[in-house]
């Protein structure tokens, strides 16, 4: 039988990826030609990703 | 009488065979979803899940804990977690400004000086040591397991979609343009003016606590859970383009979540309709950087849970809602200050931003009351 914490992670990982696989489903399809570079640095293509530090 | 069945050795084969039985299907789960995302999204973002993975992994087994650093700076004199959070921020500005420098695509973690970073650092470092975790520390210990911190990762991802929901209006209470010192100074001038300023605070927590930075001294865990880190958040910076970030995640996730469920129309919202926000509110969430090594860190503690067993200490009804006001607060804060412990201090240090150098005292003042209210309510 389950314990209260191994419930508890269940609970929260099935969360998650219903989120995950929701969002997938609700967004827009993933245009793969227009893949980014692997590798930013060194790309010659400019950073357009969000990140906590930026006002805009 | 000790018998071949219970000897030590025994004991901790059976111990390590039970670790691993559980550890398998969390490696194929990742493993699967790195693949997954290889063929339907994007190579970067499945790198960008392994470099989460590593994190994650370094942070929970590590117990890189910034929060508890602090705490056990003030309460207790220790200062070893600060110094190994010292040595992260001098060995990722090490790795950091030469690669902003030499590559002008990279970015750094540039906040602007502004009184809503006061407000937000110091309201921050208050909470977090309520909620037991700031950023990094919320996902890794939800990924451990721990009752409280999966409780408050929801309520975080609310309060940062709040905080950045009214950003703009904390931005007009007065801000100046973002300060980098890659940029001003070049990266020569700039590392070695922020390894001066990392040992000058290192020599003040040395006087203060009585106890000096010594590499011999320090137990191996923040030294080797610092340098892991510092590689991975480097790999970010390389591989992304942009520094490690936990919190604009959040805030696109609480975002997704009240659009979808039509309380929220980002069309007539000032930050939510910038192109660049606007696009990722369309876009899966695995296209976003911040959100798939959030994914990652959350795996990487994950595979570290088995041998950690989270068992934590029941909480009472009124601990329960404060912590969970405290998990909101930490979200709405920490988009107000420009990141957590990770966008704004790491990041935003070790990529010679400004702001990071003023959200370190801000937040540390905060601290000093949050470790007070934390006593007080018993946890």
């Amino acid at each position: 039988m389950l314990s209260i914490t191994a419930l508890r992670r269940w609970i929260f990982w099935i969360g998650l990826f219903a989120f995950i696989a929701w969002d997938y489903r609700a967004s827009a399809p993933v245009n793969l030609r227009l893949e980014p570079p692997l590798i930013a640095a060194g790309s010659g293509l400019p950073v357009s990703g969000g990140h906590c530090a930026r006002p805009k | 009488m000790n018998t071949l069945a219970d000897s030590p050795l025994t004991v901790a084969a059976a111990r390590t065979r039970r670790v691993w039985s559980k550890r398998w299907p969390i490696a194929v789960a990742v493993l699967a979803l790195f693949g997954w995302l290889l063929w339907s999204v994007s190579a970067r973002q499945a790198l960008l899940l392994l470099v989460g993975v590593g994190l994650g992994w370094a942070l929970a087994a590590a117990r890189f804990g910034f929060t508890t650093g602090w705490r056990h700076l003030i309460e207790q004199k220790d200062p070893s977690g600060v110094y190994g959070q010292i040595l992260l921020l001098a060995v990722l500005a090490a790795l950091s400004m030469p690669l902003l420098a030499h590559f002008p695509e990279t970015q750094a973690a540039l906040g602007p000086p502004s009184v809503s970073l006061l407000v937000g650092a110091f309201v921050f470092g208050l909470a977090m040591q309520i909620s037991d975790g700031c950023g990094s520390g919320t996902l890794y210990k939800a990924g451990l397991g721990v009752p409280l911190n999966m409780a408050i990762l929801p309520l975080f991802a609310l309060g940062s979609f709040a905080g950045s929901a009214h950003l703009n209006g904390w931005l007009a209470l007065g801000a100046l343009q973002p300060v980098g010192l890659v940029q001003q100074w070049g990266a020569g001038t700039a590392l070695a003016a922020t390894l001066a300023a990392l040992a000058v605070v290192a020599v003040g927590v040395g006087r203060w606590s009585g106890q000096r930075f010594s590499f011999r001294s320090m137990p191996r865990r923040w030294v080797w859970g610092a340098l892991a880190m510092a590689v991975f958040a480097a790999l970010n910076l390389l591989i992304a383009g942009q520094p490690w970030g936990v919190v604009y995640g959040f805030g696109l996730w609480g975002a997704k979540a009240a659009t979808a469920l039509g309380l929220f129309d980002p069309a007539a919202n000032a930050f939510w309709s910038d192109p660049g926000h606007a696009e990722r509110l369309h876009q899966t969430l695995l296209l976003d950087v911040t959100s798939i090594t959030n994914i990652g860190i959350l795996a990487g503690a994950l595979w570290v849970a088995p041998k950690r067993p989270q068992d934590a200490r029941p909480l009472t009804g009124a601990q329960w809602a404060v912590g969970l006001l405290a998990g909101f607060v930490l979200g709405y804060s920490s988009r107000l200050a420009f990141g957590c412990n990770v966008g704004a201090m790491v990041s935003g240090i070790s990529t010679g931003s400004l702001h990071g150098w003023i959200w370190v005292p801000m937040a540390f003042m905060g601290t000093l009351i949050g470790v007070r209210v934390r006593r007080r309510l018993g946890f």
